[in-house]
C-alpha cells in the first residue's frame, strides 16, 4: 500500500461521478483514514484525485479524536457536485461544515436510550 | 473489545492527572509581571531605537560559533567594491539576526461557543478536534473547533490550537509536550545557575509563543536570576538584551545594570537606559535633547560595526596619524564630548529619588571619569607630540 501525493495521481474523466468518502490506512486493528475525493466506480485503495483530510478515530491521550479537513478543497468538490459516502457526510455535519446528518441524531438518540436503561440495571446491582 | 476501551480510557485519565503534575504550572511563577499592556510602548519607534541601541552589534557576538550542525564558512576570492558590498549585506543580516522577540501581555482563553445542539448529546464517547488544514494559512489563521460530548460545537482553547498547529503543521525546534527544562524546577534551577541564559530564553521563543503565560513566567525568572547574578554581558548583542532592558526598566530595577554600563564604559546606553525608564514611567526629565544631542556625536551601532569593517580595508600607512591615536585611546575628541554629556544627565539621575544604588553608581562614576581624564590627557599630550592640528 503505497501513498501517493495529497494532491493525487488518480486520472479522472471530466464527467465521471466523484466521491468524497474515506480510504482505510494504518494497519491490523488500528484504524487510521484518509478523506479523499475519487471517481465513485473505483476501489478504495486505487489512486485517488485528491486528498482532503484524514481522520483518527482513535481516541488520543487527551481523549479526543483528531479530524483534519481542508475545508477550501471540500467546498470546491461539493461545488462541482461531489457525493458522499454516508460516514464522510456523518463527520463533515459533526465538523459544523455541512448541516447534521440523521444518523448522528439517530446513533446519539440511541446511545442514550442505551445508557437510561443500563442505568436502573446497574442502580439495582449495587442496592 | 470493551475490556480494551476500559482500559485505554483509563490510562488516558492517568496521563491526564500525571500531566497535571508535570504541568508547567507547577514551576514557581516569577514574582514580576506586566500589569498592563506593555505592547504599545515596547513597539514605539523611539523606544525600539533605543533599545536596539543599547542591545549593540559587535559582529563577531552576532556572528560567533554556535552549537548547530553546521558551522562551516566559505572561502572567497573578491574585488574591494565586491568586498564593500559583501560588508553592507552583513550588517543587514547582523541585524536581522538581532531582531528582538515581541512584548505584549498574556493573552487570555475565552470560550466561544458556536452552537449548542442538545439531541447530539452522547453521540459519541469522546470529542472530536476539527482543524482546517488549508493551504497557506497563518497559525493565527487556522480555525480548529471542537464538537463536545454533548454536542456543542465551540471554538478550541488557545492551548488546544497550539497543539493541533504543531501537529499538522510542525515548527522545527518545537517539541509536542513540555521539555523537561521548563517543566522540571531543578533542571531549570540548575540552567541559571550555570548562566546558560541565551540557551534558555532561545529554547523558550521556540518552544512557546510571546503570549503566553509560561513564556512571560519562565523569561521573567530569567531576567530576575540575571539581575542578582549581574552577567549582562551574556546577552549583550544578542536579541534578548532589548527585552531584558525593557523589563527592567518597566519594573524599576534598571540599577545593576546601570552599574554594568558604567563600568563597561558604555555611557551613551546608560543615558538611553534611563531615557526609556523615565519614558515608561512619565517622569517629567527632559530626555530628548540630550538623546538629540548624543545621536549627533556618535554614530548607531550599525554605522559603528560598518566602520570597523571597512577599516580591515586600508593599512596602517593610509590610517594616519589621527586614526592610529585614536585606535590606541579608543576614544575620539567626540567621544570626549558625549561622555561629558552623558555624565552630567547620569549624574542628575543618581542625584534624584529614581535610583536605589546611590552610592555604587557613585563610586563607579568616580572612578570612570578618573580614568576619562586620563585618556583626555593622554589624548592630548599624543596629539601635541604628533603635531596635530587641533580641530
Amino acid at each position: 500500500m503505497s501513498l501517493s501525493p495529497a494532491s493525487g495521481i488518480g486520472r479522472f474523466y471530466k464527467h465521471s461521478a466523484k466521491i468524497i468518502r474515506f480510504v482505510r490506512q494504518g494497519c491490523t486493528n488500528r484504524p487510521f483514514y484518509h478523506i479523499v475525493v475519487m471517481e465513485r466506480r473505483k476501489n478504495q485503495h486505487q489512486p485517488v484525485i485528491e486528498q482532503v483530510g484524514s481522520y483518527d478515530p482513535m481516541p488520543n491521550d487527551n481523549n479526543e479524536r483528531l479530524v483534519a479537513l481542508n475545508t477550501e478543497r471540500i467546498r470546491y468538490w461539493l461545488g462541482k457536485g461531489a457525493h458522499m459516502s454516508e460516514p464522510a457526510a456523518e463527520l463533515l455535519g459533526i465538523s459544523g461544515l455541512l448541516p447534521v446528518h440523521p444518523r448522528t441524531y439517530m446513533t446519539a438518540w440511541r446511545n442514550r436510550k442505551a445508557a437510561a436503561e443500563a442505568e436502573p440495571v446497574e442502580s439495582a446491582a449495587t442496592a | 473489545m470493551s475490556l480494551f476501551k476500559h482500559i485505554r480510557q483509563l490510562n488516558a485519565l492517568q496521563c491526564l492527572q500525571a500531566k497535571r503534575q508535570y504541568s508547567p504550572a507547577a514551576l514557581k511563577s516569577a514574582s514580576l509581571q506586566y500589569d498592563k499592556d506593555p505592547q504599545p510602548l515596547f513597539t514605539d519607534s523611539e523606544t525600539q531605537r533605543l533599545l536596539q541601541s543599547m542591545t549593540q552589534l559587535q559582529l563577531d557576538k552576532v556572528f560567533r560559533q554556535r552549537t548547530v550542525p553546521d558551522n562551516s564558512s566559505e572561502t572567497k576570492f573578491m574585488t574591494t567594491l565586491q568586498l564593500e558590498k559583501q560588508f553592507v549585506k552583513t550588517i543587514e543580516k547582523a541585524k536581522h539576526l538581532l531582531q528582538m522577540p515581541p512584548v505584549v501581555k498574556i493573552k487570555q482563553d475565552t470560550e466561544r461557543i458556536i452552537s449548542k445542539d442538545p439531541a447530539m448529546k452522547d453521540f459519541a464517547t469522546t470529542k472530536f478536534v476539527f482543524t482546517d488544514i488549508t493551504f497557506g494559512l497563518r497559525h493565527s489563521e487556522r480555525k480548529v473547533v471542537v464538537r463536545d460530548v454533548d454536542g456543542s460545537l465551540s471554538y478550541a482553547s488557545l492551548d488546544t490550537t497550539k497543539r493541533m498547529n504543531q501537529l499538522y503543521f510542525p515548527l522545527e525546534g518545537r517539541k509536542s509536550y513540555t521539555p523537561r527544562m521548563f517543566a522540571d524546577e531543578q533542571l531549570l534551577q540548575r540552567c541559571l545557575d550555570e548562566h546558560k541564559y541565551e540557551f534558555i530564553l532561545d529554547r523558550l521563543l521556540v518552544q512557546y509563543e510571546p503570549y503566553e503565560t509560561e513564556f512571560h513566567n519562565i523569561s521573567a525568572r530569567v531576567y530576575e536570576h540575571l539581575n542578582e547574578s549581574k552577567q549582562f554581558d551574556l546577552l549583550r548583542s544578542t536579541r534578548h538584551f532589548g527585552p531584558m532592558a525593557f523589563f527592567y526598566a518597566w519594573h524599576s530595577c534598571i540599577d545593576d545594570l546601570l552599574y554594568d554600563m558604567i563600568r563597561n564604559d558604555y555611557l551613551h546606553n546608560a543615558v538611553e537606559l534611563i531615557a526609556l525608564s523615565y519614558k515608561i514611567h512619565q517622569v517629567p526629565v527632559d530626555y530628548k535633547q540630550t538623546l538629540s544631542q548624543l545621536e549627533q556625536l556618535q554614530p548607531t551601532p550599525a554605522e559603528r560595526a560598518h566602520a570597523e569593517l571597512l577599516s580591515c580595508l586600508k593599512t596602517k600607512d593610509e590610517l594616519g596619524i589621527e586614526q592610529e591615536i585614536h585606535q590606541a585611546i579608543g576614544k575620539t575628541e567626540q567621544d570626549f564630548t558625549a561622555d561629558e554629556l552623558s555624565l552630567k544627565f547620569i549624574e542628575q539621575y543618581i542625584g534624584s529619588e529614581h535610583s536605589r544604588k546611590k552610592v555604587q553608581l557613585e563610586l563607579a562614576l568616580q572612578t570612570l571619569k578618573e580614568v576619562n581624564l586620563e585618556k583626555l590627557q593622554l589624548y592630548q599630550g599624543l596629539k601635541k607630540a604628533h603635531g596635530v592640528q587641533a580641530s
